[in-house]
């Protein structure tokens, strides 16, 4: 067929050409190295007691960070879309620092703030609290790296819900918490959940900010990227392999999950702007 | 330039947007392609401008073959619906773009470019405006740039996509006027789109009406009004009244006798409003209906009636109805003036007999 | 305005707001710059001017300028391709796109390392041409290249979407070349969004870890980007060295921001005009002809 813009065939050819020799063709041998180990050598390595637990390390805190920046993300976003105060373009602009800052210079400020001798570490030490160097760090770093996204999600919708719904539940007689629980909760859901899920996912591949806060104890505080680079380092590379594969389907598993999300968000809700990872 | 177009066909996936259409534009002719949205009349201008390839049929400018010459060859101005002026060029910038984008050795002097553009600006009675922006401009101004700036290449053919769709009454009356009036001085062939019957009635030298990607009727304003040949247009062009009825003979049983009426059977009559003729008392031919409302609207009295079980609208003169002093709930009879008779269509009358 | 929260919970709402974002983003950055500064300014650009941090410098612009030009080449294709056409397997295609941010880093070095490494499938080829891809330089192009790809694209899809054809069609109507078409019309309108791909994707080009880290083999004065010389100096503990070269990328975050925000008030000056363009009559009151 003619078209009247030009350039589809170039554009088109060029975008396919780059996806497959950058992208898909190094993955795919990612796909072809592990295919050389069976099935049992496989499992054995994905589910090796270290592995286990750096899987439960890495889950778990990234869970809980992506929950913290749930709760505490939505009251950033609903303060920052509704409320005025003195400084507020500047916090908002600042809300994106874990996307614009290296990692590796996140992992040594937080590593040196949570330390014992630190900002943060000599107040909370007295009191039995230790972060760095535990899994409790790992939360915190996560938690750093992650934060942009449930408010980056949330505020477009926010600022999309439209004055009246709130006028006319008020006016049917709802208290301020019943609006917010019945009427507008429902509506941000979904990009709560999407923020969720991005902020989660982002998490789990995370390596340069929690290398340095984590302690990398084997067992206790060792997320799973860090075993792959030892396991690198150890020449063990078809033990990296397989468990970079498992980190490899999780994150297409997720990748597919927040395409679905969004794809519910927009249909529910127009004008809903998608978050990039 | 005459456009002449021969059995152009276009499928949107399993969707027909374009059924092989048969049309000719002689030189210097403003035609309205009219249709409710959906029945292809923009498709067909976009293939006509070349910015939509035609699965099949032809396209010739001046006789000579133009179906497969791209947009940019084809000497066409095109107005788009949105006006899609460039939105970071300025007015004088956007309507010069014709002129700074060609060849080098056609390409004219600057201050050539300049004199032009200020002429056009000027046709259209804006070059006050030539340095604002386009997000600057109400939406009337913008329509009239985004024609200054299709002129300026001086094309054979000007095509417009609803180029009135977008502005308010009362400006797109003004625009309307405007428009023929820019088109008889210009003596170029025109093309407009509209779904707005009145538009097309009163700019148009000729109407095609089109419905489901097939033209329905080709014909001066006057013809499709006033004899239209199929029952979408007699329903697309104005409000009408129809009847259900039964044809025996030549005489359809609503109404007076119907010359040329369809052979017998089930049938539908279309009368206009204006066309019907209220009496108190009986007459031949005439039904009997009740008055369910009567309203006062400007000029005319719109009087609702029941009749059988169908609903029908009368309009009168404010005359006659001081006259006839209707009332809600009387009883009165109905004498229409014009009737058209169609046949219901084949498939109507098969799925009517295979129910008995 | 009478829908709004009692006052006493606006304040308690923002007071968790302001602390949440005090601690996490706030404190981290002044201590940046504390710590690279605590043993004064002397000891700060003693440790920049090292020859070593300054080998670091040079190399990772030198990786965010080779890289660059692709993403925009790239990113400016795959938009116009997706935005302005129709065609099967599009929403794979931009789901592709997306896929370098769902990989984790650790995961994208390790899989150029067994394409390029010793024992990978090119291995044995490039060793014997004498060609070094992994442990080297290009290794490290390549998998910036691999984590930066989606920014440029996934900035400019939407906003050429939004845009649609029409500007376009119109000036090739109006006669202009392929060419002149995309430099006087596309490119003006999607300036700021390109920029906006570009500052995002050069934060992360300087600033990536895991992935170069990889593949870097940590050669010093050679393959060192400035956050792998962060590390080394710092598992040395050598604190003010490590907090010296780290408050240059930090600084380099808040010129990122800044430049950011900067172009996201000029892009959303630009669509509050698009939106006005699309209502026409919202514009003004003036005569349609001359007043």
């Amino acid at each position: 067929m003619k078209r009247v813009l030009p350039g589809f065939g170039l554009s088109l050819g060029c975008t396919l050409v780059y996806l497959s020799l950058l992208i898909l063709l190094p993955l795919s041998g990612l796909a072809f190295k592990s295919s050389s180990l069976d099935l049992s050598q496989f499992w054995n390595i994905a589910s090796g007691e270290r592995a286990l637990a750096s899987y439960r390390v890495t889950f778990g805190a990234s869970l809980l960070a992506a929950m913290i920046n749930a709760v505490f993300g939505l009251i950033v976003a609903w303060v920052l879309v509704r409320y005025s105060f003195p400084g507020k373009r500047l916090l908002d602009s600042l809300v994106d620092l874990p996307f614009a800052l290296p990692t590796a210079v996140a992992g040594i400020t937080l590593a040196t703030l949570y330390a014992g001798n630190g900002w943060i570490g000599r107040h909370l030490e007295p009191i039995g609290i230790k972060v760095a160097f535990t899994p409790l760090g790992i939360v915190v770093a996560l938690t750093f790296i992650s934060l942009p996204f449930v408010v980056r999600t949330l505020q477009p919708v926010i600022e999309d819900i439209e004055p009246e719904i709130e006028e006319a539940a008020a006016s049917l007689g709802a208290s301020r918490l019943q609006t917010f629980l019945r009427v507008i909760f429902p509506g941000i859901f979904p990009a709560l959940l999407t923020g969720f899920t991005l902020a989660f996912s982002r998490a789990i591949g995370e390596y340069g900010s929690v290398i340095f806060i984590a302690g990398n104890m084997p067992l206790i505080s060792e997320i799973t990227p860090l075993l792959i680079i030892s396991k690198l380092e150890q020449y063990d590379v078809v033990g990296a392999t397989a468990l970079a594969c498992v980190m490899l389907v999780i994150s297409f598993v997720l990748l597919l999950g927040v395409n679905a999300l969004q794809w519910w968000t927009a249909n529910r809700h127009h004008g809903t702007e998608r978050v990039s990872l | 330039m005459s456009i002449e177009i021969c059995g152009v066909g276009k499928n949107f996936g399993n969707f027909v947007a374009l059924d092989n259409i048969d049309l000719n534009i002689p030189t210097g002719e403003l035609v309205a392609l009219l249709g409710p949205s959906g029945c292809g009349k923009t498709t067909l201008l976009r293939i006509i401008a070349g910015m939509e390839t035609a699965d099949s049929g032809h396209v010739k400018f001046a006789g000579e073959e133009a179906t497969h010459l791209h947009a940019r060859e084809r000497q066409v101005g095109f107005v788009f619906q949105h006006y899609a002026l460039f939105r970071h060029m300025s007015v004088f910038e956007n309507v010069a773009f014709g002129l700074r984008v060609k060849p080098k050795h056609e390409r004219l002097l600057e201050a050539e470019i300049r004199r032009r553009v200020m002429d056009l600006l000027k046709l259209v009675q804006l070059d006050w405006l030539a340095e604002r922006y386009p997000s600057q401009l109400s939406g009337g101004q913008r329509q009239r740039i985004a024609l200054a700036r299709a002129l300026a290449v001086e094309p054979k053919v000007l095509l417009l996509d609803e180029p009135f769709g977008a502005l308010d009454t009362k400006v797109r009356k003004e625009l309307r006027r405007w428009l023929r009036r820019l088109h008889d001085e210009m003596h170029i062939s025109s093309v407009f789109v509209t779904h707005d019957q009145e538009e097309a009635l009163e700019v148009a030298d000729r109407v095609v009406v089109m419905n489901q990607g097939r033209v329905e009727q080709i014909g001066t304003p006057d013809e499709v009004y006033s004899s239209p040949a199929s029952p979408f247009v007699y329903q697309f062009l104005g409000n009408v009244n129809v009847f259900h009825s039964r044809v025996h003979g030549n005489w359809a049983d609503v109404g007076r006798d119907v010359s040329a009426a369809p052979p017998d059977g089930e049938a539908m009559a279309f009368v206009r409003p204006h066309d019907i003729d209220i009496e108190h008392g009986p007459m031949t031919g005439g039904l009997e209906a009740t008055v369910q409302d009567v309203h006062a609207i400007g000029p005319l009295v719109r009087v609702e009636l029941a009749h059988a079980s169908e609903l029908i609208e009368v309009e009168l003169t404010r005359e006659r109805a001081t006259v006839l002093n209707l009332a809600k709930g009387q009883q009165v009879w109905l004498k229409p003036r014009q009737v058209k008779v169609f046949a219901v269509p084949g498939s109507v009358l098969e799925e009517y007999g295979s129910g008995i | 305005m009478a829908n709004a929260e009692p006052r006493w919970l606006r304040w308690a709402l923002t007071g968790i707001a302001l602390a949440f974002l005090f601690l996490f983003l706030a404190l981290p950055l002044l201590a940046v710059f504390g710590e690279a500064l605590a043993g004064g300014w002397r000891a700060f650009f003693a440790a920049l001017k090292d020859r070593e941090a300054l080998s670091a410098i040079g190399l990772t612009l030198f990786i965010a300028l080779f890289v660059l030009p692709f993403n925009v080449v790239i990113g400016v294709a795959a938009a116009w391709a997706i935005a302005k056409f129709d065609f099967r397997g599009k929403s794979l295609l931009i789901t592709l796109i997306d896929l370098p941010f769902a990989v984790s880093p650790v995961v994208v070095g390790l899989v150029f390392l067994l394409i390029f490494g010793a024992q990978g499938l090119f291995g044995p080829w490039l060793s014997a041409h004498d060609i070094k891809v992994v442990f080297a330089v290009p290794g490290m192009v390549l998998v910036t290249l691999f984590i930066t790809f989606p920014f440029v694209a996934r900035e400019l899809i939407p906003l050429m979407q939004a845009q649609g054809k029409d500007e376009e069609e119109a000036a090739i109507s109006l006669g202009a070349t392929g060419w002149q078409m995309f430099r006087r019309v596309t490119l003006p309108n999607i300036k700021w969004g390109l920029l906006y791909g570009v500052i995002l994707a050069n934060a992360r080009a300087m600033g990536e870890f895991g992935a170069v880290s990889v593949v870097s083999g940590h050669i010093r004065g050679e393959t060192n980007t400035l956050p792998l010389h962060v590390e080394i100096l710092y598992n040395e503990y050598n604190a003010v060295g490590a907090f010296a070269s780290a408050s240059v990328l930090a600084l380099l975050a808040l010129v990122t921001l800044v430049a950011k925000t900067l172009v996201e008030w000029q892009m959303r000056k630009e669509t509050e005009m698009l939106d006005t363009a699309l209502t026409p009559e919202k514009v003004d009151q003036e005569s349609e002809t001359r007043p």
